[in-house]
């Protein structure tokens, strides 16, 4: 379980005016084991940053995040994450980049490709362990970035939107086989998304965030059945999803900042 | 089939660009030798003069000593300006301490004419092979440290963030992110550090310590013999070329993940 408590984070003096920004403001949350959670918000609203903090990736200024009663301080075995970027290591090959996370842990060469390989076959790389990631497309890139994620055999999966910079339909494909995976699998995901859609097929709950300063505005429940990997067509044409979706939609809109506030332009001008 | 059809094309093009240069370099040969049959100076050797005191210098033993004595300089040190510059550079690209402590010399090392250092390091280390050993080093070394630093700078922060986040040590980020990050562009600085290392050995040998090639070039320009000048000319020319693009090779050979890597080419 991963409880998130009246966490306040800002990042001091980086604008010009030497004023400091508030990230986020009393953000309290709490992930249950197994659980498929959504994090859905507008750009810049504070929610990647909310998920480096679990990750144990950056500091923060006043409240706590424990998993199973642990205080986080930094990175920790129980935990991986998925970068938007992917970030893989340019100069190893597939199977090597899969296997990172367990040779930092000091695997023996030989079991931590064994393991690897398997992974190449959840995630469907088959035949590609031996390619270098500039040969891969992006969708292929991202695969290689959720096998070493799940090769740790982490606890809690921590995905910063993976699919983001994604075309539409790679974008689709890696939705359908995440659900296959995690619904194999059942680890414990915090997904970042700042798509409607990939926050409602996705997850169990979603947590909507409201921008400047980041907090948690509302968490819904989704009502969708699992396991949601037979008929995705289905589950998006129903009532629910379309009922869900609407009402994210009516709350996104409410908090848009740029149509509820002054501009900022004002406060240069004077 | 259209692999085999792109070699062959990229076959022609290989065969257009030789052709290329040998026709310019024929063009070129040329109007030296018109000129210098025109010119009739001591000092202006025709082209195919130059040719023959190239192949008598390859015959003469004295030359090879010559040579020889000239390279012990450039070894020794540009091999010290490599393992002295490349963990210093790299040093000064991640640890905020060492770049503050160094930063400075560096930057008097680089705006500094070295040739001007000559005299001062002749003062004090004498006519000695130490005293173009280090004129070597000093030539060489900035760009390996600068290169090297740039190397570890444009590491990219999120392959760093991304061991840090599987539990990297920073010995392991060290080792598994930024020693292969910044390889490409290490190997760009010890590529032009080996030129500007030639560069050093000739100067110092022309400039002050009359040895080696240097030496042979002064006493070949007090003799007027301008053949076996021009020839030795060439064949430093030569010698450069060639261990530059071994260098280029090797760069290619050990990161051929990055295509371009040229950080700081202002040699």
């Amino acid at each position: 379980m991963i409880e998130v408590v009246g966490l306040n984070m800002t990042f001091g003096g980086l604008t010009q005016s030497g004023g400091s920004v508030e990230a986020l403001r009393d953000v309290n949350l709490r992930i249950e084991d197994n659980e498929f959670l959504t994090v859905l918000g507008p750009s810049g609203c504070g929610k990647t940053t909310l998920l480096r903090a679990i990750g144990g990736l950056v500091t923060w200024n006043s409240g706590e995040i424990r998993i199973d009663g642990r205080a986080v301080t930094g990175p920790g075995p129980e935990r991986a994450m998925v970068f938007q970027n992917v970030a893989l290591l340019p100069w190893d090959t597939v199977l090597s980049n899969i296997a990172f996370g367990l040779e930092l842990r000091g695997m023996a060469r030989e079991d931590r490709e064994r393991k690897a390989m398997e992974l190449v076959d959840l995630v469907g790389l088959s035949g590609f362990e031996r390619r270098m990631p500039r040969e891969l497309s992006g969708g292929m890139q991202q695969r290689v970035g959720l096998a070493r994620a799940l090769a740790v055999e982490p606890k809690v999966l921590l995905m910063d939107e993976p699919f983001g910079a994604l075309d539409e339909q790679t974008r689709r494909i890696l939705q359908e086989e995440l659900i296959r995976i995690w619904e194999r699998t059942r680890t414990t995901v915090v997904f970042v998304t700042h798509s409607m859609d990939e926050a409602v097929l996705l997850g169990d709950r979603i947590a909507l965030f409201s921008a400047r300063p980041g907090t948690v505005d509302e968490v819904l429940r989704v009502p969708l059945p699992r396991p949601r990997s037979r008929d995705i067509g289905s589950i998006e044409r129903s009532a629910e999803f379309v009922a869900i979706r609407s009402r994210l939609w009516e709350r996104l809109r409410e908090m848009q900042p740029d149509l509820r506030r002054p501009a900022p332009v004002a406060r240069i001008a004077s | 089939m259209s692999s085999v059809g792109s070699s062959a094309i990229g076959q022609r093009i290989a065969a257009s660009h030789t052709t290329y240069r040998v026709l310019t370099f024929a063009l070129f040969a040329a109007a030296w030798e018109a000129y210098a049959s025109q010119a009739r100076s001591l000092l202006i050797p025709r082209f195919s003069e130059t040719v023959i005191g190239f192949f008598t210098l390859l015959t003469d033993r004295h030359f090879w000593e010559a040579l020889f004595i000239s390279n012990q300089s450039l070894v020794l040190g540009f091999s010290i300006a490599v393992v002295l510059g490349i963990p210093l550079g790299l040093a000064m690209g991640r640890f905020r301490a060492a770049e503050r402590a160094v930063d400075v010399y560096l930057n008097i090392l680089l705006v500094t004419p070295m040739a001007a250092l000559i005299p001062i390091l002749l003062m004090s280390l004498g006519l000695t092979l130490a005293s173009r050993v280090v004129l070597v080093v000093l030539f060489s070394i900035v760009m390996i440290i600068v290169n090297s630093r740039a190397g570890v700078r444009q590491v990219d922060p999120s392959l760093i963030e991304m061991a840090r986040s599987f539990g990297a040590s920073e010995r392991q980020i060290w080792w598994r992110v930024l020693l292969p990050g910044s390889l490409p562009a290490v190997m760009t600085g010890v590529r032009i550090g080996l030129g500007r290392a030639v560069t050093g050995m000739v100067i110092v040998e022309l400039l002050m310590v009359a040895v080696g090639i240097g030496g042979l070039i002064l006493e070949y320009r007090g003799f007027f013999k301008a053949d076996l000048l021009y020839g030795t000319v060439v064949i430093v020319v030569l010698e450069a070329l060639a261990l530059i693009t071994l260098a280029r090779r090797l760069e290619r050979r050990v990161a051929p993940w990055a295509r371009q890597s040229g950080v700081m080419e202002r040699a």
